[in-house]
Order: structure tokens, then sequence, then C-alpha cells
């Protein structure tokens, strides 16, 4: 199949991210962010590190809004998100798109299908309903997989590919939105090592070469420094450590995570 | 990995020197509930509280019986094509009435499950109505709507639609808090309504449990569309209900047949359809 390229590569002006003083407490009375203030720019690549519990999924999710916000105020693209009503979440999210550690396919159905997922957004009920997407949704499904290089298995149930594969089409699915913003929760968390590098690479293809803001959620150190120009250290659900990478020494992990840091906390390779 | 020597004898520790953890409490509690079901199966078999039934009443009619199973061993096929528009009505009933049910159905199960329904209000009166509509026999549906809409398949077909509706909602939601919520998750964060995440993310995974349970309420309805006869509503029941009276329980064996044929043929369809989908 050739695929033509008809819409630009490059995002619509990538958003910035503006989080000032935000707390989020569970229902279950869990406190996952303690007044975190943080200022992200267009274009950034950032990893977030710290340990399981530490908040970097909950900071995540409070991004796109699917973990609303307690106190505070976080302005992401043109979204005031503590305000935003039901409909404004759904058009940012539309923008915004997201990659899981479980991959979070619909397993039982072909890759496009999973992939024009990214599309809903942009989508009538009616159309969805009916899943007659418009050509150029599917156009645009389709130069998402090539971009990652999995186009060859448009047709293929999700659940016959392996989890590299899947994982691959998770990014198709969040590049499909033709997002200003992408969060990975744990991309690679899943992942044997080669892999874990492929997929990183592809993130940070889609930050290079389409100037998309990425925001990874990491708990590797190696991965994090080589991957993100930026690092963002989460301990108890406060910032505790906010830089570049350069000056993300093994003392800062130490502190981040609370102990000294251990050939465990490396992918190694 | 290498394993060095200092290391097999390290896993391999003489019996004596494992601790073994106290065994956690609670144990008395399985054996409570199975105390409470023999009380209870034996106050039910109780003269006094129990329902009245005994055992000797076969034995002292035991030969009353005996002379029917022999009728009922000797099928009078020449009674065939007499069954035949009986039987084709049977059929026809059990058929409109499972397509009606899958299409009702499918949304309503999206409605009941927590997964394709956050909204607490609208799934609780799902959830109410179909209670409701599944506690309900299909016998007693049948009854009330010969008396409604008058002797025929139709009040049979609708009471097969309310029992079916009942039985596949009930077996796909559950089937849906069962599944895997991360593709509704991605939907979600796609910026997708609940209607798309329902019809792109979930549907997809919930359709051979949807297809499954829609076969089965075929092979029901084939079953229960025989005996809905009994109460006026078309079919085969109200030919087993004419046979009946009469004694000819040679005829009644062939009915017999004829649906244990039509059950055998529809579990064998099923079954090759379920290899095909899952």
């Amino acid at each position: 199949m050739v695929v033509e390229h008809t819409s630009t590569p490059i995002a619509p002006s990538p958003w910035s991210v503006s989080m000032r003083d935000v707390s989020v407490r569970y229902a279950s009375g869990v406190v996952a962010l303690k007044n975190v203030s943080l200022d992200i720019e267009p274009g950034e690549m950032v990893s977030v590190v710290g340990l399981s519990g530490s908040g970097k999924s909950s900071l995540i999710r409070t991004i796109n809004g699917l973990v609303p916000l307690t106190s505070g105020s976080l302005h992401v693209g043109g979204f005031q998100l503590e305000t935003a009503r039901a409909g404004e979440l759904r058009r940012l999210r539309g923008h915004i798109g997201m990659i899981f550690q479980g991959f979070n396919l619909a397993k039982r159905t072909s890759v496009l299908n999973n992939v024009l997922v990214g599309r809903l957004a942009h989508t009538t009920t009616l159309r969805t309903l009916l899943g007659a997407y418009r050509a150029s949704d599917r156009q645009i499904a389709f130069e998402a997989l090539e971009r990652v290089g999995i186009l060859p298995k448009v047709w293929d149930r999700a659940s016959s590919l392996s989890g590299g594969q899947q994982q691959r089409v998770a990014i198709a699915r969040a590049l499909c939105q033709q997002p200003r913003l992408v969060l990975a929760d744990e991309p690679v968390a899943s992942l044997d090592p080669p892999t874990a590098h492929e997929v990183m690479g592809d993130l940070r293809r889609i930050n290079q070469e389409l100037g998309i803001t990425v925001i990874t959620n990491l708990h590797l150190i190696d991965l994090a420094r080589r991957y993100g120009t930026r690092i963002i250290g989460l301990r108890a659900g406060e910032v505790v450590f906010d830089g570049a990478v350069e000056a993300a020494t093994d003392e800062v992990f130490a502190e981040i995570y609370g102990r000294s840091v251990a050939s465990e906390d490396a992918l190694g390779l | 990995m290498a394993v060095s020597a200092d290391d097999t004898t390290a896993v391999r520790p003489t019996p004596s020197a494992v601790t073994v953890p106290a065994r956690p409490g609670g144990r008395w509690k399985s054996w409570c509930a199975v105390a409470v079901v023999v009380l209870i199966t034996a106050i039910t078999l109780s003269p006094q509280w129990g329902i009245d039934f005994s055992l000797v009443a076969i034995a002292r009619n035991w030969q009353n019986g005996t002379d029917k199973i022999l009728l009922l061993l000797v099928p009078d096929w020449g009674f065939f094509p007499r069954t035949v528009p009986a039987l084709a009505e049977t059929l026809q009933m059990a058929v409109i009435a499972t397509a009606v049910a899958a299409a009702v159905s499918l949304p309503l199960s999206l409605a009941t499950a927590r997964l394709t329904n956050p909204n607490a209000i609208t799934r609780g009166i799902a959830r109410t109505v179909l209670n409701v509509v599944r506690s309900i026999p299909d016998l007693l549906y049948a009854a009330i709507l010969v008396a409604m809409v008058g002797v025929g398949a139709l009040p049979g077909i609708i009471a097969l639609l309310l029992f079916n509706v009942g039985i596949i909602v009930k077996m796909v939601s559950e089937s849906i808090e069962a599944n895997d919520p991360g593709a509704l998750e991605a939907g979600r964060a796609a910026g997708g309504t609940q209607l798309q995440i329902n019809r792109s993310a979930a549907l997809p995974d919930i359709l051979p449990s949807f297809v499954n349970q829609t076969l089965y309420v075929l092979e029901l309805n084939v079953r229960a569309s025989s005996v809905l006869g009994l109460v006026g509503a078309g079919g085969l029941g109200l030919l087993i209900d004419a046979v009946r009276t009469f004694y000819r329980y040679d005829q009644l064996s062939l009915i017999i047949v004829e649906i244990l044929i039509i059950v055998m043929a529809l579990d064998v369809l099923s079954n090759a359809v379920r290899r095909r989908l899952v």
C-alpha cells in the first residue's frame, strides 16, 4: 500500500503546561500530589521519574483531566482545567495523545480500528456508531502507522501482535490525534530491553521531528537520562528535582528515590 | 545465570530450618457456610416445616408409569405431517424473539455495566427495570399476554423476548465488568464521548460473549416456546397440550424427538460459530 503524505508532518503549535500549587487527593483519602508547581515549555521532552506510588501517574493524568485536581490551577494549551466542563475536557483530550504501560488496545479488533480511536474527538457520534470513519481520517491513521513502521500490520487483529508492536500501535493511535502534547505513562515497563529502546526512540522522534511536547513517566534512570532533555523527580507527591538531564546526577536520583541508586534502577543495554 | 554450589545449598535448607508463617485464621467461616446449607436442607425435608412429599408415592404408583413409558418408546411416526406447521411456528417464534432480543439487549447491556455507563442514576434505573423483567417467569408472561393480545404466536414471541432480554443483558453486562478497562481508558484519553468509547473500544471485546449468549437463548427459546403453547401462546405447545389431553403418548414422543433433534442441531451450529469467534 502506498501512503501519500497529505497532512503536514509538523504539529500545529505544540502545547505548554503550567501547574500552580496543584494538589490531588483521591476519594480514598490518599494524597497523590502535594502543591506541585511546574512549567513545561512547548516542544520539550520531559522525563518524570520517581518510585511507584510517587505520584507520576497522577501527575500525567491530571494534565489531561482523567484525574481531577483537588486544588491549585492547571493551564494546558488554551484550557483551564480546574474549571473545565465535560465537553471542554473532551476537546482538550482530543489534542493530547496518551500512551499507557499496558498498551490499552481493544484486542479483538483490527489495528486500524484501534488507531482510529485517536480520531474520536474529531468524529461525530453517528459516524462512530456506524464505523464510517471519513477517508481523510483513515489516511491520517495510515500515516501514523507508517511513522512507527507498523503499517503492514494494519489489518491484523491487535491481539496477534507482540508487545512492542502493540505499543507502536498505541503510539500510532496517539499520533492519529495529531496531538499538541503526548503523555506516556511508563510506556516501556512491559517490554524487553531492545524493544524498550525502540519505543523510546519512537517517542523521541515524535518530539524531534514533529516538535510535539512529550512528557514520559519512567522509573529507570538510564532511559530518563538518554531520552529526555529535562528530568522532574517526584517523591511522595512532591517535586524534589526539576532540572536539565546533565544536572541529574546519581546523588540526585538517590534523593528522588530516597535510597542509594542500584543496578536495578537501570535498564542496561 | 551461573549458580554456584553455595547458592544451591542456600536455596535448599534442611527441613528443620524452614519457618512456615502462621496460617491465616477464618477457616471456620467456610464450615459455618456448610452448616447453614445442611441446616436449611434439613428444615425443608422435615415433616413439620418442609414441603409435603413422599417417596412412597413412587413405590406405590410406578406401574402406572411403566405403560406410559412404553408408549413413549414407540413414537407415532405417521403423526409427523401434522407436527410440521407447529414445529415451523415454534422455530419462527424462537428466531424472531432471539433476533429482537439481541438488538434490544446490546445497548441495555452497555447501559447496565459500570465500565460502559459511569452514570450511577441511569445505570440504577436500567438495572432495576431489568431485575423486574428477569424476575417474572416466561410462562407467566405468556399467560398474561395471551389474556391481553389473544391466543397465538404473538404473545409467545413477546414473552420470549422479555425472558431473553433479562438473560442476555445480565450475562453480557457481567462480561463487560470482567473485561480489561484499558481500551476504554484510552478512548476516554483520546477525547471520545461515552457512546463513542463504548462503540469503538468496548464493543469489539464484548462481541464474543454477546454472540454466545444470543445463541444460548436461541436454544432456550426452542424449548421454552414448546411449553408456552400450554397457556395458548402458539407453537408446538398447543399441539403438546392437545395430544396430552387425549393420552397420545406415542404422538407426544414424536414431538419430544423433534425438539431433541432441533436442540442438538442448534448446539452443533452454535459450537461452530463459537469456534470461529473466540
